[in-house]
């Protein structure tokens, strides 16, 4: 491939993920302009490294590691940092038993709930709780629902950004997920949207 | 949609090893196709998904214009 091909190339694929990119900085940032510098460097930084990308297919998950990289080495701390839910990110094997307990019953309550067709107004409100609910979120886990559930990675490819086995990243959504649900049931409830009698019909 | 009278319930699947099934199949990490089959006529999979997209929607970040034209000058000065 010649210079202008490899720019021409470089170009093309940050067009394809501009958008992700941003969305994973402002994500990581909690900060428009400083998503938008961590962006710009990233890119600049990518096309320095250009030769060290070996499988050209693997390049959104190779950027987002530059992006990640580089957000931890110059951004953390300057980031926006508001009170996070107090979960580690050190996960034993059997000694998940609160998760699994709200895993095995709230979130079928809530999902229930967030389920029912007459819903429909409540569901208007949740986009917005939802951004939030995320932005709350330990960074480990945080990072990890938006690389595997918003940006659609695998696990291979999300452990190759975060340079952590897959298994971790199993369990980072695992818990991810159960700490949004379990956020956004709080939500519901304190919002008073949900009521004994929706939450008898839900589960009828 | 399958008929929720013929979904199997949380409990008759086994609640911890529907949960690890649920995830990896939502996160395609599941390749067994009998496996999936399951998952597919699981009613929490239709409200996981749901709410996965729904996430998904309101997660995805759009590059402000001023970003795009910033990086077009990037590249075009490298």
């Amino acid at each position: 491939m010649t210079d202008s091909e490899a720019k021409a190339w470089f170009s093309r694929g940050i067009e394809e993920c501009m958008d992700s990119l941003y969305g994973l900085a402002l994500r990581l940032t909690r900060n428009n302009a400083n998503a938008e510098d961590l962006v710009a460097e990233s890119v600049a930084k990518a096309w320095s490294a250009l030769a060290t990308l070996e499988d050209k297919e693997r390049f959104r998950p190779w950027l987002f590691r530059i992006l990640h990289n580089c957000y931890i080495s110059e951004y953390r701390k300057k980031s926006v940092r508001p009170v996070e839910y107090g979960y580690d990110d050190i996960v034993v094997d059997g000694q998940e038993d609160d998760i699994t307990g709200f895993l095995i019953k709230q979130p079928d309550d809530f999902l229930n709930w967030w389920g029912n067709p007459e819903r429909e107004f409540a569901n208007s409100l949740l986009g917005e709780d939802i951004v939030s609910a995320i932005q709350m979120l330990p960074e480990a886990f945080r990072i990890a629902v938006l690389l595997v559930n918003v940006e659609g990675l695998s696990y291979d490819e999300a452990a190759e950004v975060l340079g952590v086995p897959p298994g971790t990243i199993r369990s980072r959504m695992k818990r991810g997920r159960t700490l949004l649900q379990k956020a956004l049931w709080q939500h519901a409830n304190e919002a008073g949207l949900i009521t004994d009698d929706l939450e008898r019909g839900s589960k009828s | 949609m399958k008929d929720s009278k013929d979904k199997p319930q949380i409990d008759e699947i086994g609640c911890l090893e529907a949960i690890n099934g649920l995830y990896a199949y939502l996160d395609g990490e599941m390749n067994d196709p009998e496996s999936i089959a399951k998952f597919e006529c699981y009613s929490r999979t239709e409200l996981e998904t749901a709410l996965g997209e729904l996430i998904r929607k309101s997660a995805k970040g759009k590059a402000p214009e001023k970003l795009q034209n910033r990086l077009r000058k990037l590249i075009d000065g490298i």
